[in-house]
């Protein structure tokens, strides 16, 4: 039987991570709780497929124009660090970013790189880097933020998506934060965002931008924002705006949404009490006594009652399906130059709602149950019953060899499926799922015994449920 | 070696002129310049050879099949003519060599998969005997063959003693008829006699002067010097005749000629260009590897897989992704 510790890391996996394999599983049981904790959020140096293979076997990768999800998703698939790469999706979704804008992919990419630097630490400095970051400066057109001539976009939106929430600043607040902000550009930033508008190559290919300050085109003068006054520049606004009660609220709002329990989207926040309001107030007070340290948050969240008791109330995103499948498949461990199949793969996160590096827009994506439409459904469960369903794949024939070696698996149908369920998940399904696999087990058992073709049989079965879709 | 000119531009197109992932030159006899299009994606319509001159005239282009029965690349590496004047190209993924006549028309092809004879094939170079040496880099061997692929002796191993291998990749020859092997994951080129005697081995792991970054191609100038395309470094090394460090190239590329007449035509990235500052010389901390300067300074190298010298001794360096060959010259 599965054990409850078992059961209660396996939890923690999916949420930190992106699940984990039956063997990191009987590694994961045998720690304390508390102990894996602290292993994920201290994981030391990371080891995944260095990129030297990557860009060799496909070298649109090194200039990261195209594709970069396959990309990423080499790091997510092969990470030892699996709450580094978590952390990044994390805060991807809510500093959204999009390629649809920037046409210029590898800015992106050093953007993601910044969000497993920064992602766990200070929130203050999280932002400085966000303010700093080029792609965000073009997104949110602050290389147009003149001290003559203030451009309001991304002053409005660091208040409004990024840290306080609607309905907790003013209008004159947002053009203070505005003019703290003039200045921060990107080095070339008029020609360089001019190639970006005209999706422009030439002539030699896209040139990575990166942050420069230019202390002429800053307004020094005296600024009063959120009640507090002088001569702010943007890493003033930050430290204050990191001080307030609902920067700490909506910071704990986003984590809870993310880690523990789905929420409803974020423009509803100002209007929809928190699902649990103790759970918010436990991490925001976490958030003051830890100095803004989102690990320390996370460290709080990842320990508490909230968290443990909250498994598979939240709906996959399209990533946590297609990465959990493929890290549990072990598939494209290896880079080769001649199967682009990890390209399509990503491609079809886009299909299931959810493109990497080009969110719908500043939003970022709507998630929980709007993650699941008719059609994405359907991709959902064929992705994940075609690469669990396929025997060649070196993690699938693992788990068939794990089933086919439990003891009481081979003599009791109920025993087969209870193998099949604790090697992917470990999984509790609902009575009807439960009932239609003891037939499947039952049938297949009575015509020819516990063969490679009815375990597959049974894989597919299992990550075609609805429990698969959560996690 | 001195800087001279830069040759191409990027374009994303599957014909017409101009580099997409551009990843090894070749000369043919009459010195017209073939250049290897990757296109970026295994198996992309766009995979082919353009032909150039030095001087800048675009002459044409050509790719495997559909008319020469056996069908396109998929994922090319390496070319190099041989005697005959006739164009080898190595294909990796489908474990060929395919052979093609100094006018582009297909002429013979050898290996494939199913058949075994070669695994990953990357470098290739011919010796003046005629025979030909093909980098099996799954094999971690050199192989010696004749011009039709027939086996004359292997040598090499997994491992990073002498004359053992770590994925390799380019290969040369020199006037003597020695063999240099770009030892791509043991960060170093080795020198072998043509019939595979291990003779020196030059470099080591880093990024100082005379150490190496996952080293792609190798090419040696008459009067021996050796040039190495220090790939995961950014950058290309020259070492004396005995592999000392003589001299370090970071790329300095100005507008080719095929550039400037794509930016006369489109005045308002031009005119702002002019006024931009193109070659960075400082950056944020977080951006200062290798990697990093080649990909937000545009001069410089970025992706240089590909070292050759033509018959004048004029070093060509591909830049995959900058989409351009920058020349130099013997100073």
């Amino acid at each position: 039987m599965t054990t409850e510790h078992r059961q209660l890391v396996a939890h923690l996996a999916r949420r930190a991570g992106f699940g984990a394999t039956p063997a990191e599983l009987d590694r994961y049981s045998e720690m304390r709780y508390e102990d894996l904790v602290e292993d994920l959020l201290n994981p030391g140096e990371p080891n995944n497929i260095p990129d030297d293979l990557i860009y060799r076997r496909h070298v649109d990768l090194h200039a990261l124009q195209n594709h970069n999800p396959a990309y990423w998703a080499y790091r997510m698939i092969s990470s030892n660090c699996p709450l580094e790469e978590k952390i990044a999706l994390f805060w991807h979704g809510v500093f959204a970013t999009g390629e649809n804008k920037l046409n210029n992919l590898g800015v992106l990419t050093n953007q993601v790189n910044m969000f497993r630097r920064h992602g766990l630490g200070r929130f203050d400095n999280l932002l400085v880097e966000l303010s700093k970051d080029p792609a965000m400066i073009v997104w949110l057109d602050n290389h147009t933020n003149h001290k003559d001539s203030i451009n309001e976009n991304y002053g409005r939106e660091i208040l409004e998506l990024f840290s306080m929430g609607v309905g907790n600043y003013t209008e004159d607040d947002i053009k203070e934060c505005s003019r703290a902000f003039t200045g921060w550009s990107v080095k070339n930033g008029e020609y360089l965002a001019m190639m970006a508008q005209k999706d422009s190559i030439w002539p030699y290919g896209r040139v990575f931008w990166h942050h420069e300050y230019r202390e002429h085109d800053h307004d020094n003068g005296q600024k009063s924002f959120l009640g507090e006054s002088g001569p702010f520049n943007g890493q003033d606004v930050v430290e204050i705006i990191c001080r307030q009660e609902a920067t700490a609220r909506f910071v704990s709002r986003h984590l809870y949404n993310f880690f523990v329990a789905d929420e409803v989207p974020v423009p509803q926040w100002n209007e929809t009490p928190p699902r649990d309001p103790d759970a918010i107030e436990q991490l925001a007070a976490a958030y003051f006594e830890h100095d803004h340290d989102i690990g320390s948050v996370l460290r709080v969240l990842f320990n508490s009652d909230f968290f443990k008791q909250a498994r598979f109330h939240r709906v996959k995103s399209p990533t946590e399906i297609i990465i959990g499948t493929l890290r549990r498949t072990g598939e494209y461990q290896v880079p080769d130059g001649g199967n682009t199949g990890i390209y399509n793969v990503m491609e079809e996160g886009g299909y299931m709602g959810q493109k990497l590096l080009d969110p719908p827009s500043v939003e970022g994506w709507h998630t929980g149950e709007e993650w699941i439409t008719s059609g994405s459904l359907v991709d959902r469960v064929n992705f994940a019953a075609q690469h669990i369903g396929d025997a060649t794949n070196p993690g699938v024939q693992n788990m068939v060899s794990r089933v086919s070696g439990a003891d009481a698996a081979g003599s009791d149908p109920e025993e087969l499926v209870n193998s099949c369920l604790d090697v992917l998940g470990p999984m509790d399904v609902g009575s009807e799922t439960r009932a239609m696999l003891n037939e499947v087990a039952s049938a297949g058992m009575k015509n020819g015994g516990v063969t490679q073709e009815l375990i597959l049989d049974l894989f597919k079965m299992i990550v075609s449920s609805r429990e698969y879709q959560l996690c | 070696m001195k800087y001279l000119k830069t040759i191409g531009f990027n374009s994303n197109q599957a014909i017409g002129r101009g580099f997409n992932y551009p990843y090894d030159t070749a000369f043919s006899a009459d010195g017209r310049i073939f250049v290897l299009i990757r296109m970026g994606l295994a198996g992309s319509t766009g995979l082919r050879i353009q032909i150039c001159t030095f001087d800048d005239d675009w002459l044409g282009e050509f790719k495997a099949g559909p008319d020469d029965g056996k069908g396109p690349f998929k994922v090319p590496v390496c070319m190099d003519f041989d005697a005959d004047d006739n164009l080898h190209v190595t294909d990796e993924s489908l474990n060929v060599v395919k052979v093609f006549d100094n006018q582009g028309n297909y002429v013979r092809e050898w290996g494939g998969n199913g058949g075994g004879e070669l695994a990953g094939p990357a470098g290739i170079a011919h010796g003046a005997d005629g025979a030909v040496y093909v980098v099996e880099q799954y094999a971690n061997r050199v192989h010696k063959m004749t011009s039709d692929g027939g086996s004359i002796l292997s040598w090499g191993e997994e491992g990073s003693g002498d004359s053992q291998f770590n994925l390799p990749w380019g290969a040369t020859t020199d006037a003597n008829g020695n063999v240099y092997i770009a030892d791509w994951r043991n960060d170093r080129i080795q020198k072998f006699d043509s019939d595979g005697g291990f003779i020196a081995a030059y470099g080591e792991s880093g990024d100082g002067e005379g150490e190496f970054h996952r080293p792609s191609s190798v090419a040696v100038t008459r009067d021996g010097f050796v040039c190495v395309a220090d790939w995961g470094n950014e950058r290309v090394q020259v070492l004396d005749p005995d592999g000392k460090f003589h001299q370090m190239l970071r790329g300095e590329a100005t507008l080719s000629k095929w550039a400037e007449e794509w930016l006369e035509v489109n005045k308002d990235e031009y005119d702002l260009r002019k006024q931009s500052d193109m070659l960075i010389e400082e950056f944020p901390d977080h951006l200062t590897s290798a990697y990093h300067r080649g990909s937000q300074s545009e001069p410089i190298f970025w992706g240089p897989v590909s070292v050759k010298l033509d018959s004048e001794d004029r070093l060509f360096v591909t830049e995959h992704s900058r989409h351009r060959i920058q020349v130099f010259e013997n100073d």
